[in-house]
């Protein structure tokens, strides 16, 4: 065959696509001047970044590993509730033995379950995978209830054998080490290893990728278990930076999630616009907005409506640029 | 030159690019009332960018319309199909989950009941609708998604005519039709210009626009080049402004002797397909032949390719890879044994059609790339520029969506998935379909090349022209069975196989 010429023109303007590749790190730096300046730069302050960084590696381990998940096309929307169920049996396990050692193996076995329980339902059932994750979501956080029964904390001090405590340096230490270590080890499966390719077809069209001989069943318990391998990390930081755990853990990382994926420039409906950076920047910015406007003094109800407002708005606008569709239909 | 009829449309300077590519430079083209304007080019000419932007599925980069003789500026398709511009697409245009009724007055509801719709009543006007068109084999109920795909084109033309538009764009949609199907189109079109509208047939099929159209107008790499009134028609010319070289003689395969091999390469045996479409049917696939296969929609052609690659329930019978004794019972199975599927409705699946040209054709190649557990770029890169060099996909890069390449390009990136990973035995349902006569040549070309290599190849398709040209032997399927077989020939034509087709 003939070499076809290609009939083309020297790029006038911006690409548009540098743009919104750039759109989440600008809309990270507008966040922390906008919340810098509202709160006479206390968002920068020395204390809350120390408090920020801690909730950071939380969301972005969870984040990271929702970009497999979310990427693949399925919207899970029980990130919550298995961040809450694993991190409840861990330190169960934990205070129960009195070995950390043992707490870390119950959170990663709990998370790995349940990942697969969710990988089950969306290989074989052919039902949309984010209604079971609703249901999900819910039936995880009242089998906790039930596990924990009069109790509404557990807490480590309480261990069958001291537990030991982490200063501040040091618990920094070890999360900055486990968060680089778990984003590199994605950057490569998502970037240099088949698994990410091939969720991100799965995400971009199931038809084409079975057809190319990429397998629903394989590709889904892989992501929901790099998933859960992001979930079991954040569960076992929290755990020991915390040395609490409650009903209430992880309550609204399902929507921090969601959210801090959007605000990283990737759709929630998965695809090839699907990028482990994604969830790191996208984690950054949510904690940002968080903790500006929790230092706003704003209630708890109010941060959550600026937030669902923020969410939309970022919905709206990348649905206008050329990424198309951003949310699962 | 002919007498025209009043000047509907006219575009001045018409320019659209996407990116860094030209698909349309600087256009003038009129459209005249009481005719029928073909829009021939190869693919990525501008034909569908430059209607696309009269209808208001996009807008123009720069230059300026006039509908009517006044200013053109739809921002949508409903203000084009408001203005009088009513288009059938080249791909899918009717909405998932609803019923045929309720596709054919999606957002006029309103017309059967303020508050409550009346379906019975809208069920009732919708089955006029389409016996206006001459289809009278649906029923207004039925889901949407129960219909082939023939029947929801037909639904669609049928809704786009209740529109009434003053000039129709028909896009490419008559190589998704049958014979009948491109009837009812050709009836629709001659009334339309009967009732001194206009009509702008595109389509690939030369001898089709050559028969139905009044003026043809020729687009080349987004350029005009002419325009030709009925009585200059002269398919050799035509084909010359198409490609910009001469193109004369026949594309398809010379030879007419090449023995078929003994050696079996697969083998269907007594195959009943789960949809019911493919019965008790039995065939042997052998090295290095073309075997095609051919019949009226519905005769279960498309379902054999799919059961051949494992992508359909087989109730009853086997697929059998004979070199290694095993059933082909799912995709990852076939392409372990070297089968590749090229499928007839590439945007739907063959092609994750927000992704990448690169990744596209590197999605079904994944196991022949991959260096222990990695994916190594270097390696990515010489596979993808290997297939895109050998196939000549026109695009700025490899990086560009494949959702931006024309049809034909889009056959290329699919043809380069299965190329890369060098099957051995190749399914291609309907592989020149909406492809223009210059990649038709090429992978006619490409075809004849693989089976020289002793590859075999099943081509099922529904150009009789293709089948007589290209195969050693055909099969013609009715009803979901053999009806004739038939061997390379000189000898052999269209009504031989029609006897058994009907």
């Amino acid at each position: 065959m003939s070499e076809a010429a290609v009939k083309t023109k020297k790029p006038s303007k911006v690409n548009a696509r540098l743009i919104g590749d750039l759109a989440p790190y600008l809309g990270l730096v507008l966040v922390v001047i906008v919340f810098g300046f509202l709160t006479n730069w206390n968002l920068v302050s020395g204390t809350n970044l120390q408090a920020m960084s801690s909730n950071v590696i939380t969301t972005a381990m969870c984040t990271i590993g929702a970009v497999f998940v979310f990427g693949a096309g399925y919207f899970d929307m029980a990130i919550g509730g298995s961040l809450c169920f694993a991190a409840v049996l861990g330190a169960m396990a934990t205070i129960s033995s009195g070995s950390l050692f043992i707490g870390a193996i119950a959170i990663l076995a709990v998370s790995l379950v349940l990942a697969c329980i969710k990988a089950t339902l969306a290989s074989f059932v052919n039902v949309p995978f984010f209604i079971f994750t609703i249901i999900l979501g819910s039936i995880f956080s009242a089998i906790v209830l039930v596990i924990m029964g009069n109790e509404t904390t557990l807490l480590l001090k309480n261990a069958a054998k001291p537990i030991p405590e982490f200063s501040f340096g040091q618990m920094s230490t070890i999360s900055i080490i486990c968060l680089v270590i778990f984003f590199i080890i994605c950057v490569i499966l998502f970037q240099f290893t088949p698994i990410g390719p091939k969720a991100k077809n799965m995400g971009g069209n199931v038809f084409a990728a079975k057809q190319s001989g990429i397998s629903k069943t394989k590709t889904t318990f892989t992501v929901f278990i790099i998933g859960a391998i992001g979930i079991a990390l954040a569960a076992f930081l929290l755990m020991i930076r915390t040395r609490t755990i409650g009903n209430t853990t992880g309550g609204s990382l399902g929507n921090d999630v969601m959210v801090a994926l959007v605000l990283g420039g990737m759709p929630l409906s998965g695809g090839p616009r699907s990028k482990i950076s994604a969830g790191l920047v996208g984690a950054v910015t949510i904690t940002v907005l968080n903790s500006g406007l929790t230092m706003m003094g704003l209630s708890t109800g109010e941060v959550q409506i600026i937030r669902g407002i923020v969410f939309i708005i970022v919905v709206l606008v990348s649905s206008l640029s050329y990424r198309g569709k951003l949310l699962p239909r | 030159m002919a007498q025209r009829g009043e000047l509907i449309l006219e575009t001045r300077k018409l320019t659209k690019h996407f990116g860094p590519t030209v698909a349309l430079n600087a256009v003038d083209f009129k459209i005249y009332r009481g005719q029928i304007t073909g829009l021939i080019g190869e693919n990525g000419s501008g034909k569908s960018t430059i209607t696309s932007i009269a209808a208001g599925m996009q807008p123009p980069t720069s230059g300026e319309m006039f509908f009517k003789g006044q200013p053109h500026k739809p921002s949508s398709m409903i203000e084009g199909i408001e203005c009088g511009i009513g288009m059938i697409v080249q791909e899918q245009g009717t909405v998932p989950g609803i019923t045929v009724a309720e596709n054919i007055f999606l957002g006029e509801e309103k017309k059967f009941g303020k508050v409550l719709i009346s379906r019975r009543k809208m069920q009732a006007e919708a089955k006029k609708v389409l016996e206006n068109i001459g289809l009278t084999n649906v029923d207004p109920a039925a889901p949407i998604e129960s219909l082939n795909m023939q029947d929801r084109k037909l639904v669609e033309i049928a809704k786009t005519v209740y529109m009434k538009p003053e000039m129709l764009v028909v896009d490419e949609t008559t190589t998704a039709l049958s014979q009948s199907g491109r009837e009812i189109i050709y009836d629709i079109m001659k009334r339309m210009r009967d009732d001194n509208k206009a009509v702008v047939f595109i389509s690939h099929d030369l001898e089709e626009l050559m028969e139905i159209c009044d003026t043809l107008t020729v687009l080349r790499d987004g350029n005009f080049i002419a325009t030709l009134d009925k009585e200059d028609f002269d398919e050799d010319l035509i084909k010359k402004y198409m490609v910009g070289r001469e193109m004369t003689g026949d594309y398809y395969r010379s030879d007419f002797d090449t023995p078929i091999s003994d050696e079996v390469v697969l083998k269907v045996d007594d195959v009943t397909t789960g949809e019911g479409m493919l019965m008790n049917f039995s065939m042997e696939l052998h090295k290095g032949e073309i075997l095609g296969i051919g019949g009226l929609s519905h005769c279960g052609m498309h379902e054999l390719g799919k059961a051949c690659f494992g992508e359909t329930p087989v109730l009853r019978g086997t697929v059998t890879h004979v070199a290694s004794g095993e059933k082909i019972t799912n995709a990852l199975n076939a392409m372990k044994h070297g089968l590749g599927y090229v499928s007839k409705d590439r945007d739907k699946e063959a092609l994750v059609l927000t992704e990448s040209i690169a990744d596209n054709i590197i999605s079904a190649g994944y196991d022949k790339l991959v260096k222990g557990p990695f994916l190594l770029p270097s390696d990515t890169k010489k596979y993808v520029s290997k297939q895109v060099k050998d196939l000549s996909i026109k695009c700025a890069s490899v990086k560009q969506d494949v959702q931006y390449l024309s049809g034909g390009n889009k056959q290329k990136v699919v043809f380069g998935k299965w190329m890369g990973r060098g099957c051995d035995i190749l399914i291609l349902d309907c592989p020149t379909r909406g492809v223009d006569i210059g990649v038709k040549a090429a992978m006619y070309a490409l075809i004849n090349e693989m089976r020289l290599a002793g590859k075999s190849i099943i081509m099922i398709s529904e150009e009789m022209a293709e089948l007589i040209g290209m195969c050693d032997r055909l099969l013609i399927l009715k009803d979901g069975q053999q009806s004739g077989e038939f061997f390379r020939s000189r000898d052999l034509n269209e009504n031989d196989i029609i006897e058994v087709m009907i």
